[in-house]
Order: structure tokens, then C-alpha cells, then sequence
């Protein structure tokens, strides 16, 4: 994969990577993907995917509120609060 | 054993002695990143969800370790990553509150490659960790510190993850029992989530019966976890007492391994035909394509989970930001390692329009192809017996394997994640002076095979312990 299609993908995951960053990933992320190839030699057209080993159906639970205990403390593990509200950096 | 376990936990001066004892030997072996025994040792059980069985009664009053994904209320959560450095978790994972219930004591967050990727946990940010048979070599990976804290004599047991050979191969590398149960028999609610199809919650321990008690402690069906999926009723107590009358499958061929393990291998096998078992040659077709289409999932599904990360409701903020795109891009920058970008740019690429039928839809089928293999082969064998990994231990740094040569070892574990069959590690011996160990798998649900096996091996030839970590228990003197 060459440096600009790694950039490419870099700015999809939201990632910025620092030109020796870049140069390592691109060789690891090349060797990785030609190795991918070998799943080419394979015949599987027929085959249906498997997206889960052994879930044959969706899981829901009814559609009811409940009372988190741990409500108070997650929105502690916020960087920036002010009252119940995540601050963020003003989006100018 | 469990008795001195218990003297430990209820205070005063053992309980201050094994903190030491810990302390002393984590320093040269960095199993934890945080260790307190008494942090847990007076809390009440959350709900008596497990009473009275005799699983309960095996582990109860026993401290064990939580590898650092998995949530233990008012310990650390940090994945060993910078990204979670610091955060502490508000509530535990659905297999720690039912330890808790049975009367199981949490009593530290153990070492692992950075959210669970690699096979040396020598991708934490946060710590270096040992193996304990040869500290200038590898613990494996990536539940390295728990695999260390089991094998070191510093807990009887610990809890791992697994996602492509997280907790057998780790277990292989250090001498002890690793299970990776049947997908969803035990909930997930609670693991920090990397391969969300592929992934599991399971048990490293020091001998075959605390590895079964602990693993029927924390199977269990879970509304919080929407993929867990109930055992099935007449397999919930099928007998796993020791027994020869099982069919091994054991895969022959070219199967890469090095002279070493390969010699152990083919002695173990003979070993089996021995002892009693009915033992055929199997051949696995699809075992070449695992890697390749286990990395494809894996990295698809963490490109997606780890996107949460983005600085905004926890985790790493960065000092400064215009906006909050560059919040989001500055707290991933700087939080993740190199092995966490690589696959999460991996993840990406294989999704991109375009690509998805080249790769992901591709690796997909293979995993079908995979689980058909698999279960042709259990039509006519009970277990099937395969290496863990094709060395032994291998040296810290680039005296050892390189990450690429690190996947392509994950042949042999990868393929039961990918079917979502139960697999556990055992040790087998000795050789060199570093452990050698087997993989069992079985049909799903069908964990108590597993046991039954590794019984007649235990009874056999018990596993050794590292020369320079026996057990706590047996150095302070306390009859088991």
C-alpha cells in the first residue's frame, strides 16, 4: 500500500500518523494485506457468510427504563463536566 | 492448597506476608499492573447467584487475577493502553460478580498486549512482563500477566480473554491450564470489546479441577451480553471425571513446528494411544486460510469497536485542541500504540467500499468453510488434539519473533475462535527447561470432553512449576 492510499485510509480511522509513523505502517500494513491474497485460493463463491460462529437470532429485551447505579459514576470518568455535560472543545 | 488461600484472605499478618510475596516476585516478572489483596478480601458478595454447588465450594475464599480488559469494580481498566491509563472501572464484568458471589476475591489487574493484540504482551503500554521458566523470554500473549500470576505460584487462578489464542497460547508458554470456552457460554458484558464475534472470557489456573470449577462458575446465560448464549440443559453437568474412552482426532501433516516442539508433540501423541485412547490422524484443510481470515474479522471488528475512543466521555484527552476533530484525532494519536493503529488501519482498509468483497466478505465464507470442516471431523472424533503453537517461548525483542512471524503462528488457536468451539491448552512437559504444551478442542458445549482428556494427562505426568516461583501456599508451609 503506497504512502497516499495509507493517508487515505489514516483520515477514515481518525488517525494522523507522523511520517515515520507512516513508513513503518505502510510496510507492515502492505505485508499484511498481501498475505490477505492467499485467501484468494480458495473456493468458497458458494458459500454463505458466517458473521457469528453460533447466534442464530437477534438478542432484544423489552424496550423499558431502567435505573443505571452507575450513572454518576461513569460521567466522573469525563475528562471535562460541567453539571451532567460533557465539555468539548467549542466547534468553531 | 485452598485452605492456606483462605488463612491468607482473612487478615492480619498472611495476608501482609503474601503481599510481599507478590510484590517480590511481580517486580521480576511484572505479571500485574496493580496488585491489592485487601481491596476486595472484606467485601460482600454482590447477589448469591452461585451457592452451594460444588464449584463454589472449590473456589471460594480464593484470590485471583483479572487481566486488565475485563471490568473489576474500583481496580483499574486500563487495556495497557495510554489511551485508558488511570481510568478505573465503575462496575464489574458479569463473570467477576458471579466469582464474587461463589466467595472468589479479586485481588489485582494483570499485564496484556494493548487491548488484547499480539501474542508477547510485549505490546502493553504500560509494563514489561517475564516468563517466569526463563525471564529473558516471552510470556506469550496477549494474557501474558495473567498466564505469569497463575504460573508463578502468586494465584491459584486467573481470569483471560481470547480472541485468537489470547489465553491458551500464554497458558502454553508458562506451564499452566488455559481455557477458552465455547463463544458466548460466558458473557462478555464487562470485556472491553476488541473482536466483538470472535472474542471471550475465559480461565487460566494451575491444574485441571479449579480451571472446570471456575469455568462452571461463570457460564451462564446473560440479558447484558446479547450475544451469550445458554449451555444447553443435558450438557450442564455432563460427567468430566477421567476417562479413556473418548476418540482423539490428532492433525498430522506438515504442521511448521519446530524440532523441538514438533519431538514433544509426537511423544505426547504416542502418549495418548497409550493411556487408552482411540487415536486417528486427521487432516484440517482449511487450517492455512485461519490467519489469514482471522486477521481480516479481528481488524474489521476492532476498526469499528475501538472507534469509541475519541477522547470525548473518557480516556486520553490531548492538552489542547481547536475543535473537536482535532480533540478526536490528537487523543487517538497519542493513546494508541503502533499494533492499535496497525489494525485499526487494517480494519479500515478491508472495509472500504470496494474492498469489502475482496476481504471481509471473503474471510467470512472461509470461517464458514472453516466451521465445516470442523464439524465433519466431529462426526467421527470425539476431541481434537493439535500443537498450540509451532515454538516454544521465544526471546524478548528482535532476538525474538517479529509481529508478522507472531500472526502467522496463530494457525493452530485461531480457527477455534473463528468456529466459536471451546479449546483449552495443557501442559505436557518440560523440555530445555521451558514448557510444552497441547490444545484439546471439542464441539461447542461440549467443554467436559475437554476435561475428561486432560485429566488422564494430569494424572499421568502432573505439570511442573518454574524452579524459581513454587506456589506460595507450599513455601509457607501450609499443608493443602
Amino acid at each position: 500500500m503506497d504512502i497516499e492510499e495509507l493517508h487515505a485510509t489514516a483520515e477514515l480511522a481518525q488517525l494522523v500518523l507522523s511520517d515515520t509513523e507512516a513508513a513503518a505502517l505502510s510496510e507492515a500494513v502492505t505485508q499484511m494485506v498481501d498475505y490477505f491474497a492467499r485467501m484468494q485460493e480458495i473456493d468458497v463463491d458458494d458459500l454463505p457468510p458466517t458473521t457469528h460462529a453460533l447466534l442464530t437470532r437477534n438478542r432484544v429485551r423489552p424496550d423499558a427504563v431502567r435505573q443505571s447505579a452507575v450513572a454518576d459514576a461513569l460521567l466522573e470518568r469525563a475528562p471535562d463536566l460541567e453539571d451532567r455535560f460533557v465539555v468539548i472543545p467549542n466547534v468553531l | 492448597m485452598k485452605s492456606y488461600w483462605k488463612t491468607v484472605l482473612t487478615g492480619g499478618q498472611d495476608l501482609d506476608e503474601y503481599r510481599a510475596a507478590v510484590q517480590d516476585r511481580n517486580r521480576e516478572l511484572g505479571a500485574f499492573l496493580e496488585f491489592d489483596p485487601t481491596r476486595c478480601a472484606a467485601s460482600t458478595p454482590d447477589d448469591a447467584v452461585v451457592d452451594g454447588s460444588a464449584a463454589a465450594e472449590r473456589v471460594a475464599g480464593l484470590p485471583y487475577a483479572v487481566k486488565d480488559n475485563i471490568a473489576v469494580s474500583g481496580f483499574s481498566l486500563t487495556c495497557a493502553s495510554r489511551m485508558l491509563d488511570g481510568f478505573r472501572s465503575p462496575y464489574s464484568a458479569t463473570a467477576v460478580r458471579r466469582l464474587d458471589a461463589a466467595g472468589a476475591r479479586p485481588v489485582g489487574k494483570t499485564n496484556l498486549d494493548e487491548f488484547g493484540m499480539g501474542s508477547a504482551t510485549e505490546n502493553s503500554a504500560l509494563a514489561e512482563t517475564h516468563n517466569p521458566w526463563d525471564r529473558s523470554r516471552v510470556a506469550g500473549g496477549s494474557s501474558g500477566g495473567s498466564a505469569v500470576a497463575v504460573a508463578a505460584g502468586m494465584v491459584p487462578f486467573a481470569l483471560g480473554s481470547d480472541t485468537g489464542g489470547s489465553i491458551r497460547q500464554p497458558a502454553a508458554f508458562c506451564g499452566v491450564y488455559g481455557l477458552k470456552p465455547t463463544y458466548g457460554a460466558v458473557s462478555r458484558y464487562g470485556l472491553v470489546a476488541y473482536a466483538s464475534s470472535l472474542e471471550g472470557i475465559g480461565v487460566l489456573a494451575a491444574d485441571v479441577d479449579l480451571t472446570e470449577a471456575v469455568f462452571h462458575i461463570i457460564r451462564a446465560e446473560d440479558e447484558m451480553d446479547h450475544s451469550s448464549i445458554a449451555c444447553p440443559r443435558e450438557l450442564l453437568d455432563a460427567d468430566s471425571s477421567a476417562a479413556t474412552d473418548l476418540r482423539i482426532g490428532v492433525l498430522g501433516g506438515e504442521l511448521g513446528l519446530d524440532e523441538v516442539v514438533a519431538t514433544g508433540y509426537g511423544r505426547t501423541v504416542e502418549r495418548l494411544s497409550e493411556l487408552g485412547f482411540s487415536v486417528t490422524a486427521v487432516e484440517l484443510p482449511t487450517l492455512e486460510y485461519s490467519v489469514p481470515a482471522y486477521y481480516t474479522i479481528a481488524a474489521a471488528e476492532a476498526s469499528a469497536n475501538l472507534a469509541r475512543y475519541n477522547g470525548v466521555r473518557y480516556g486520553l484527552r490531548p492538552d489542547y485542541a481547536e475543535n473537536p476533530e482535532e480533540l478526536v484525532r490528537g487523543a487517538r494519536e497519542q493513546g494508541f500504540g503502533p499494533e492499535v493503529k496497525l489494525r485499526i488501519l487494517l480494519g479500515t482498509y478491508v472495509l472500504r467500499s470496494g474492498f469489502q468483497e475482496q476481504y471481509y466478505l471473503r474471510a467470512q465464507k472461509i470461517r464458514t468453510a472453516i466451521r465445516s470442516d470442523l464439524a465433519r471431523l466431529f462426526e467421527s472424533v470425539d476431541v481434537l488434539c493439535m500443537p498450540v503453537f509451532p515454538v516454544q517461548p521465544f526471546a524478548h525483542g528482535e532476538a525474538g519473533l517479529s509481529p508478522f512471524q507472531q500472526k502467522l503462528a496463530d494457525r493452530f488457536t485461531s480457527t477455534a475462535n473463528l468456529a466459536g468451539v471451546p479449546a483449552l491448552a495443557l501442559p505436557v512437559g518440560v523440555e530445555r527447561g521451558l514448557p510444552l504444551a497441547l490444545q484439546l478442542l471439542a464441539p461447542a458445549f461440549h467443554e467436559h470432553r475437554l476435561f475428561r482428556a486432560a485429566r488422564v494427562l494430569e494424572q499421568y505426568a502432573p505439570p511442573a512449576t518454574p524452579p524459581d516461583y513454587p506456589p506460595l501456599w507450599v513455601k509457607a508451609g501450609v499443608p493443602g
